[in-house]
């Protein structure tokens, strides 16, 4: 047996627990054995003593006297010798006595005439200076039964004692036995168990030591079956299993966002590494460094939002939340403030932001102040009531969509026409609807974020939005309450999304088409980090998308569910 | 000399495109994604194809493969971002010449797409001398017998490409194919213009010697034929030309 058990292993642990036992067992085997023995003996001893008191009787003789006395007869009493016996009459003479019992002490409180038990009584004494067991019988001898009147009764008490060593003798040896089996037993089990314990936990240390294989260059683990088999293991391998896969897929994904990480941090310090190089291949004119430049600063900037845009990143998928109380923001608010950061963009790309907020299904609030503007509104969106109030963010420098817009064919009415500056609104809504709706603020909805992600989630969402819509085209937002949770739908009318590329859409660094992507100035990063916003928050984040030419169903429509806070 | 670029990084590639552009004076193509990569080396008329490896649509280790499939022996140079020398590995035995990592210095990537583009055509230096005439590929420099000869960017870069194939008929359609990116209006009466001053300045400057720009009528440009290989110095091999150009 080629195996070593540490103290403080289970094995030691049930090792010594199971010796504890068998040691307690071998104590009471003793205890029991040596009660049982005694009983036994001295039961046997007993009998034996009244036999040889019987012999006694039988030696109390006629005394062929005329007084019809008895007389104890030892010539024939044949008994041990170290037994003793004293024979008394009715009257208390002494008939006789072993000639070894001289001390006449040891008869005191036995004297004839007391009344003995049928069966005799027994009394521990010294006699010579050893123990005795001593058996006091009463017994009747008639003498003559033949004459008449029925002979003469002569009631004789009779001591008789036998030591007690051999019995202890024989006791001692019988408990000696047991206990020495006991021992042997316990010496042969201890390595028998020791052995059986090492084989029967072959199962752990194999599983221990395959999971201490598991490194971070190697995640195989693949567990042995009996450690799958066993029931008491076979919890204990799932979780491995489980908890080092996901640490996998973990590491594997970290792995892939370093890697992707890498290169386009990479692309983009070349950039602009080129960018310098190039300015600096010969000499310009002070209009070209200008220019050149510019350029560089262009390509820092964007630098700057890829490496904002992987902290922000970072940040969002970081579970560990921050001490403190738990985040709260106003979605309202934060769509206000997205809509207000973002007005300019859409402006510039010709792109209407369409915004309608309702508190429950069905009751929505109007935020266009002017109702000739507001009343006839909303296309495209299922279970909107047809009564309800819509605005379109107008662009603060709108000049430039209302020279679009005129071309264009116009889908809505047209006195819901935004912008100052379009000629049909003629001034009915001066200033941004949103502003005049601050003073209202219908609306209060809280989510479980912190501020500054709430409106990094939906500027996110809204500049994707806004980056995949092609010029006089729409952008909706659509706010709704569920019981529990706030609905959040923007909808585009782009290219869409190629089926193929749907799954990837959350992805890190995806670009659903590369080349229009890095020319609007993706990180690639910005629906990835909206993804983790909405998880951290406990909410879902769906994509749908049509793709195809001129359909008017064609476009992309993210979904976002968040649990309202409180 | 014609390269093609291709890169999805569109601030990269303008930069790209113009340090070549600027700096040895190629004619550049730029493809944004794989597939149009593909299709432009399809023409056949690069000396150098510069790939970037992260591209959409096809990435730019199949487009190698692709390439090298169809027997297309354009020196290849590719641009990585990639960590780790698997995958180096990798694109050299695909068929790749060069490697450059992201981020590169500009004058290094010059200077390997030069390299590429002379080993391709069989030169080691770049300095080319053929029968006293030495054109240093470096300074953009022209010597005949010692004499510099100064020549427009357009002009040498005639000479540079005609001294990179000796003594072989060179087509009008090959020398605006390599000269010229697909943005320009293919006239060839733009090259006999060039070819013509370039004719005239070599000679100036050794009025004496015979002419070493050769017009062959109805065929393209010859140059120092008629004389025997052994009288070139260092210049680059006689090697026949890969394909059939179309005749003009």
């Amino acid at each position: 047996m080629n195996f070593r058990i540490q103290p403080r292993s289970i094995a030691f642990r049930l090792i010594v627990a199971v010796l504890a036992v068998e040691l307690l067992s071998a104590i009471l085997v003793v205890v029991l054995s040596f009660s049982y023995e005694r009983h036994i003996h001295f039961r046997a001893f007993d009998i034996v003593l009244h036999g040889r008191a019987d012999s006694v009787l039988g030696a109390v003789q006629d005394a062929n006297d005329p007084a019809d006395n008895v007389m104890l007869d030892q010539a024939d009493l044949h008994l041990p010798p170290e037994d003793v016996y004293a024979v008394w009459d009715e009257h208390g003479r002494l008939l006789g006595r072993s000639s070894n019992w001289q001390d006449t002490n040891d008869w005191q409180g036995v004297a004839p005439g007391l009344p003995a038990h049928p069966w005799g009584d027994f009394s521990q004494s010294k006699v010579n200076g050893r123990r005795y067991r001593i058996l006091r019988v009463q017994g009747s001898r008639t003498v003559d039964p033949g004459e008449h009147g029925g002979g003469k009764l002569h009631q004789v008490t009779i001591l008789y004692g036998s030591p007690t060593s051999h019995v202890w003798h024989a006791i001692r040896g019988a408990v000696e036995f047991y206990a020495a089996g006991s021992l042997f037993l316990l010496l042969v089990t201890g390595p028998l168990i020791a052995w059986l314990l090492h084989r029967g936990l072959l199962p752990l240390r194999q599983l221990a030591a395959l999971a201490s294989q598991v490194s971070v260059d190697a995640w195989q683990f693949s567990p042995p079956e009996n450690a799958r088999s066993t029931p008491e293991l076979a919890p204990l391998t799932q979780a491995l299993e489980t908890v080092l896969k996901r640490l996998e897929r973990s590491f594997q994904q970290q792995r892939a966002f370093v890697s992707d990480a890498a290169h386009e941090l990479k692309t983009a310090v070349a950039v602009q590494k080129s960018s310098l190089q190039l300015l600096n291949m010969k000499r310009r004119s002070p209009q070209e460094y200008q220019a050149g430049l510019e350029r560089c600063l262009a390509d820092s900037l964007r630098l700057e939002e890829l490496v904002a845009a992987m902290l922000a990143l970072a940040r969002a998928e970081s579970s560990t939340h921050a001490e403190g109380p738990a985040p709260s923001a106003d979605l309202a608010e934060c769509i206000q403030q997205a809509i207000t950061q973002l007005e300019t963009f859409a402006a510039l790309r010709n792109v209407h932001l369409l915004v309608h907020l309702a508190e429950e299904p069905g009751s929505f609030h109007a935020i266009a102040k002017d109702s000739s503007i507001g009343t006839p509104v909303l296309r495209g969106h299922g279970g909107v009531p047809s009564g309800s109030r819509a605005t379109e963010s107008p662009g603060d420098d709108s000049a430039l969509a209302a020279e679009g817009m005129q071309g264009m064919e116009n889908p809505f009415p047209q006195g819901l026409k935004p912008g100052p500056s379009h000629p049909s609104a003629g001034g009915a809504a001066e200033a941004a609807p949103f502003q005049h709706n601050e003073s209202e603020h219908p609306l209060e909805i809280p989510v479980p974020m912190a501020p500054e992600d709430c409106a990094l989630l939906l500027s996110n969402l809204l500049l994707n939005a806004l980056q995949h819509s092609p010029p006089e085209s729409t952008v909706e937002l659509c706010l709704s309450v569920e019981p529990q949770t706030a609905v959040l739908v923007i909808q585009d009318h782009g290219d869409g999304i190629a089926p193929e590329a749907l799954p990837h859409v959350f992805d890190r660094f995806y670009r659903g088409d590369p080349s229009r992507t890095r020319n609007t100035g993706g990180t690639g990063l910005g629906l990835a980090i909206a993804k983790a916003l909405v998880n951290k928050a406990g909410g879902s984040i769906h994509l749908a998308s049509q793709p195809g030419p001129n359909l008017p169903s064609q476009g992309t429509t993210v979904t976002v569910r968040l649990p309202i806070a409180g | 000399m014609r390269v093609l670029l291709v890169e999805d990084e569109v601030r990269l590639a303008e930069n790209l495109a113009a340090a070549l552009r600027d700096g040895p004076g190629f004619a550049v193509d730029w493809a944004e994604d794989g597939l149009t990569g593909d299709d432009l080396a399809g023409n056949a008329c690069y000396d150098l194809i510069i790939l970037d490896l992260m591209l959409p649509k096809l990435d730019g280790l199949s487009l190698l493969r692709r390439l090298r499939a169809r027997r297309d022996k354009t020196p290849v140079l590719i641009l990585t971002a990639k960590d780790g020398s698997g995958s180096i590995i990798q694109l050299l035995n695909a068929g790749a010449d060069d490697y450059l990592a992201k981020p590169f210095d500009l004058g290094e990537l010059i200077a390997r797409a030069k390299a590429l583009i002379r080993r391709g055509k069989g030169a080691a230096h770049p300095t080319l001398s053929l029968l006293g005439l030495e054109v240093n590929t470096l300074e953009q420099s022209v010597r005949r017998q010692g004499v510099l000869v100064d020549l427009s960017p357009t002009e040498y870069r005639i000479l540079e490409y005609l001294i990179h194939r000796p003594r072989v008929i060179v087509s009008k359609q090959e020398l605006l194919e390599h000269l010229y990116d697909y943005n320009w209006e293919h006239h060839s009466n733009v090259i006999e213009v060039h070819v013509s001053n370039l004719r005239k300045k070599l000679d100036a400057a050794l009025p004496e010697a015979d002419p070493i720009v050769e017009t062959m009528r109805g065929r393209g440009y010859r140059l120092a034929a008629g004389l025997p290989p052994g009288l070139s110095s260092s210049g680059p091999d006689p090697t026949p030309p890969p394909t059939a150009e179309p005749g003009l």
